[in-house]
């Protein structure tokens, strides 16, 4: 599949902005199962400078600067992409169980240096008992463990409920987990929790995710939106996502922007500006199969 | 009667209990302690408890402090220093310097590695926690890098003396060391009031060392630029060690600046000074890693520069030591450094360092908990709050919850041997005796390898048989001389600092501009609140004692009202005011002392010493003597306020203040050379003034008073104008209000008349940096306010309408200078001073991690 992808984010100030600092994680990576072909960022106003470099997770990002006043920030990232599945069915995956993957994390020291920064906690995930017993449940230790994640990722399908008014940024996993509420992010930030509470590794994928429109309806312009699931480690195997929002295993669907421990390490913007008003903020985003 | 003369050396032998800096290893004497304490000896005990209250005297001028953290008042501690210093012989400091360098190579490449290709993890030399699990480890941080062939630039070691006679490492500094400053201090009052000390001892000079460090500076990262620009990044005023940073930019002469002073544009640093924007080459900064930069690292540091990563990553700027360099505090490496030395330098370590054990092994694990009483416990990652644990303190039940705690999560604790350590002759309550003591050496990076201070910064015990040094916790300093047993040759002649030496930056930062016309306009509220109170206590004072009218004393009670704007004050016109001026003391004691009221005495001085002390590093120290009066007075204030003490008592002290700030105003027109920053004082004490002189006209004679009132008040007017004396001379016969504001007004040669004022004013924006070709707004304020004073008729000026007494020309003319000399002080702001916005981050996240216990 070959996909236009079209993230337009636009703030509006109340007071002009004097000075603006900014980091950008919007340029898709190129994986097993996907390429990336053309990327442009298109800023307005003019940047004063755009420079690109790789993150510490391998992620593209970009810096901008901005030295004029400005009331209105517009920035758009337009990337074309080609996903890539070679197997269209969904695998059946037979994987080392719990207890041989959480023995190996701990033993194989090879491999506990190349998953420890995923198992530890980071600053948007971080457990407590509450955290762990609600997961623990899923992960007996005969199970496979591609299977007792996947069904983990379906129980928080099941008991959460989609609300994108209830949580920020910033809302605590253990309030999610109180509450049974939040948003792609929120249920990512869980499951994260969860697995490395356990001892297994999990990091955070942010990406886009194509919708469809309702039967027989149009699609309609901006109507997607930025998403967010996990990549768990499986010895043997490897990074393998899997997307608690929707209780599926990523397929070519879904796009991948970057990854991190968690949120942190990939928000699509963050900046440093001076200015003493306050601002407002529209994303949209489209992804559009060609 | 037997008298027994023993010496002081024979004295302190009797004291000591373990082993002692002055014993080798054979119990024997070391003949450099025995020169020390023969010079000791020559002074006299008592002369030494002389010297040590100089000691405390010139530090306490100096302005030296060290502040608390935890102090509720916010007071800077007084910097202390032991008048005995910490001595180790040139020979035996060879080798220490040679281990020294050994560390600072090793960590050296440890950092690079660790940011770089991580073989030591892979080569499972040291456990992936150090690098992952380390708070110290910036993500943001891997690929910002200094030219060259240091990434640790700066290094500082502290160190003791171990059981074996052996310098023993304790622990690295490797973000932004301090106490550099204080040492250099530590050594100028040294050789200051006990020169005689060192005969004989040929200790090494400092001063090289600091030259090295600039030189390497300037070497290693000018890029061959003459006229480089280097800034010293501090945290600001509120920091522990502020006083060193300032002292050390002005030392180098380097600029003074905080992160507001800096900003990212272009990939370049830039410095907002009052010339415009000033590229930035190298930067010393004194804040930690994680907030040097808000886009990249704490989005909630409003200490840093956003952008700044970006600019370092560009190679534009050079930050020293690079963000990043905390990594290597964690208190984990120091299980691992044997290891790590054979693997990245092929040797063995030289230094001894105290036995560490990581708990996130099971071996070590064990062996913790099993010896958990005689050993130290830290967590691995350092923080403000997570202190040493002494096993050896804890009860029985203490112990099991520690244990509790290492078992849940092992990796996070380090244990190490608890040490005897040396002990050191210490000044204490009149004699000498044996304290616990450590030693802070420093490094630096230069072209040739790593170059170490023949000296350091030496800190003992304040108790008796307690390890324990941190200025936080009220340790003592000494200064540490590495001694000789000849001169030192083919060594550059450089003489310790003194005041002539004191370089001036060579660029002024806006707010640093700022806070120097705010010094002036404080210091001059000081100043003309003071006359005029006491030309009112004066007149009460006349009236108690012979009686007679006191229609006067009202007017100028009202006067002081409008002239501090501490409305309502006298001025209410209802019942209140009738018992306020009755019974005025009450509320001339309270514009006195209250620091907590804008306008009064006490909250002006504590302004203007919180202005002085933004920009410690403009002041040398002749007038840094007479801002420690000023001082001394805001304490006596809080001291009367406490006391309530009567009216009387205070106008002593008043007294006292007023030429304490007429020695501050002479010493800075005696010794600061004439450079924007001095016209930007000068400026706001001459806008003060203005406004001061011109209330007081304006207030007293509004409204025309009989006769016999106008004459008090023209008497204080002109006493206020320091005018009085003159005026009797010229005039000899009654004072008139025409003749009066004849000379107020535009005496030409009289420094309190408003026409001299304008035009010295003017003079000093004309000096300050602007397009000369134009005047400036502020300019042409002065040019128009100084005309109207000059041109004016003052018989007009005293004219009143006869109804209403009001002399509407007068007030008019005083409204329109006050209008003026606003816009001038408004358009200097404008001109120099940089606003800055209030900075947000977003999207950013915060630092969640924070606020939760995990």
């Amino acid at each position: 599949m070959r996909y236009n992808l079209i993230h337009s984010t636009l703030y509006e100030y109340k007071q002009p902005v004097s000075s603006y600092h900014s980091i950008t994680c919007l340029c898709p990576r190129t994986t097993p199962n996907q390429i990336l072909g053309d990327f442009s960022l298109i800023i307005t106003p003019e940047p004063a400078e755009l420079t690109e470099r790789t993150d510490f997770f391998g992620n593209t990002v970009h810096y901008f600067s901005i030295q004029k006043p400005h009331k209105q920030l517009r920035v758009i990232a337009r990337s074309h992409i080609e996903s890539i599945f070679s197997n269209p069915e969904l695998p059946i995956v037979k994987s080392v169980t719990c207890r041989e993957a959480a023995v190996a994390f701990q033993t194989d020291i090879g491999l506990k240096n190349e998953v420890l920064q995923y198992l530890l906690p980071s600053p948007f995930v971080y457990w407590d008992e509450d955290i762990r017993r609600y997961a623990r449940d899923c992960f007996p230790d005969d199970r496979p463990l591609f299977e007792a994640i996947k069904d983990f990722c379906g129980k928080i399908f099941r008991e959460f409920t989609f609300d994108s008014k209830f949580s920020t940024v910033n809302t605590p996993i253990k309030t999610v987990l109180r509450e049974k509420k939040g948003v792609c992010q929120d249920f990512s930030h869980l499951a994260i929790a969860g697995l490395r509470s356990l001892g297994f590794p999990a990091r955070y994928v942010s990406g886009y995710l194509e919708t469809l429109p309702p039967p027989g309806k149009k699609k309609l312009q901006g109507s997607d939106a930025s998403h967010a699931w996990i990549s768990a480690y499986i010895p043997d195997i490897g990074w393998c996502d899997f997307d608690p929002t929707n209780d599926v295993v990523p397929r070519e669907r879904h796009l991948t922007t970057a990854w991190g421990r968690d949120y942190a390490d990939v928000p699509p913007l963050k900046g440093i500006l001076f200015s003493s008003g306050k601002q407002r903020l529209k994303v949209e985003v489209d992804v559009l199969p060609i | 009667m037997t008298i027994t003369n023993t010496t002081l050396l024979q004295d302190y032998r009797l004291k000591v209990r373990s082993y002692d800096e002055v014993l080798d290893r054979n119990g024997a004497l070391k003949p450099h302690w025995q020169l020390l304490f023969a010079a000791l000896e020559k002074l006299g005990i008592k002369e030494v408890g002389v010297r040590n209250q100089e000691i405390i005297t010139k530090l306490q001028e100096n302005g030296v402090t060290y502040s608390v953290y935890e102090s509720s008042d916010g007071l800077n501690r007084p910097w202390q220093l032991d008048p005995i210093p910490f001595l180790i012989h040139q020979s035996e400091w060879q080798e220490i310097a040679r281990g020294l360098r050994q560390r600072a190579e090793l960590l050296n490449l440890l950092l690079q590695d660790l940011y770089g290709p991580k073989t030591l993890v892979k080569e499972k030399v040291i456990p992936p926690e150090l690098v992952y699990d380390n708070t110290g480890f910036l993500r943001a941080c891997h690929d910002v890098k200094l030219a060259g062939r240091h990434q640790l630039v700066k290094y500082a070691v502290d160190m003791a003396r171990g059981p074996d006679g052996r310098m023993w490492v304790l622990d690295n500094r490797t973000q932004a060391p301090s106490g550099a400053g204080y040492t250099l201090e530590n050594r100028t009052v040294m050789s200051k009031v006990l020169p005689d000390l060192a005969e004989n001892l040929f200790v090494r000079r400092l001063s090289p060392f600091y030259l090295s460090t600039q030189q390497a500076l300037a070497r290693n990262f000018g890029k061959g630029k003459d006229d480089l620009t280097i800034v010293y990044l501090t945290p600001g005023p509120n920091n522990e060690t502020y006083f060193e940073h300032a002292y050390l930019a002005a030392y180098y002469g380097y600029i003074l600046a905080q992160g507001d002073d800096l900003l990212v544009r272009g990939g370049f640093v830039w410095l907002k000074s009052i010339e415009g924007l000033r590229k930035v080459d190298i930067i010393l900064r004194r804040i930690d890693d994680d907030f040097s930069d808000p886009l990249e690292l704490r989005s909630d540091s409003r200490l840093g520069v956003p952008g700044l990563l970006h600019a370092i990553r560009m190679g534009k700027v050079a930050v020293i030591n690079p963000p990043g360099t905390g990594v290597l505090e964690n208190n984990a490496f120091m299980a691992f450094m044997h290891n790590t030395c054979r693997h990245l330098l092929g040797q063995e370590l030289m230094l001894p360092s105290v036995a560490t054990w990581w708990c996130g092994q099971g071996k070590e694990l064990n062996f913790v908990l099993e010896n958990l009483e005689r050993l130290i416990i830290k967590r691995v990652n350092r923080h403000r709050e997570n202190r040493s644990i002494y096993g050896h303190l804890l009860s029985a039940a203490q112990l099991e919850q520690l244990k509790r705690e290492i078992r849940a999560n092992p990796t996070q604790f380090v244990a190490q041997e608890e040490v005897s350590f040396s002990t050191t002759p210490a000044f204490v309550n009149g004699s000498i005796e044996p304290r616990f003591a450590a030693l802070r050496a420093y490094l630096i990076g230069t072209e040739n390898g790593y170059e170490v201070m023949p000296g350091g910064l030496t800190r003992s015990s304040p108790e008796a048989g307690r390890f324990t040094f941190s200025n936080q916790y009220g340790g003592i300093s000494k200064d540490t001389w590495i001694v000789g047993d000849e001169v030192e040759h083919a060594q550059e002649h450089i003489v310790l600092p003194t005041s002539t030496q004191y370089r001036k930056a060579s660029s002024l930062p806006s707010r640093s501009a700022d806070n120097l016309f705010w010094v002036g306009r404080y210091g001059e509220r000081v100043l003309a609140t003071n006359a005029f109170i006491n030309i009112v206590l004066n007149a009460l004072n006349i009236h108690q004692n012979y009686g007679g009218q006191n229609e006067h004393i009202a007017w100028l009670l009202r006067s002081l009202t409008h002239l501090t704007l501490t409305y309502p004050g006298f001025v209410e016109d209802d019942g209140t005011e009738s018992t306020l001026l009755a019974n005025p003391i009450r509320e001339l004691n309270d514009l006195v002392l209250n620091v907590k009221r804008a306008g009064t005495i006490a909250s002006s001085v504590e302004r203007f010493l919180r202005a002085i002390k933004s920009v410690r590093d403009q002041w040398n120290p002749e007038i840094w003597r007479a801002i420690d009066l000023v001082e001394g007075s805001l304490v006596r204030i809080k001291t009367l306020k406490k006391e309530q003490a009567d009216h009387r008592a205070i106008q002593k002290d008043l007294d006292r203040l007023y030429s304490r700030m007429f020695t501050f105003y002479g010493t800075v027109s005696e010794t600061m050379s004439r450079d924007n920053a001095y016209y930007l004082l000068k400026s706001g004490k001459l806008i003060e003034r203005i406004l001061s002189r011109v209330s007081v006209i304006r207030s007293s004679f509004a409204f025309r008073n009989p006769e016999y009132v106008e004459n008090e008040l023209l008497e204080a007017l002109l006493n206020y104008h320091h005018l009085l004396g003159r005026f009797r001379n010229t005039y000899r016969s009654q004072i008139s209000l025409s003749a009066a504001l004849d000379m107020v007004l535009m005496e030409a040669n009289s420094p309190y008349a408003l026409a001299y004022q304008f035009d010295a004013l003017g003079r000093c924006l004309d000096r300050l940096p602007g397009n000369h070709e134009r005047l400036n707004n502020a300019q042409k304020a002065v040019l128009e306010a100084s005309a109207k004073i000059k041109l004016i008729d003052v018989v007009e000026l005293c004219e009143y309408e006869e109804e209403s007494n009001f002399r509407k020309n007068l007030d008019e003319l005083m409204s329109e200078i006050t209008a003026l000399t606003l816009t001038a002080s408004e358009s200097i702001s404008n001109l120099y001073f940089s606003h800055v916005a209030i900075q947000s981050s977003f999207f950013g996240g915060g630092n969640p991690s924070d606020l939760h216990e995990i």
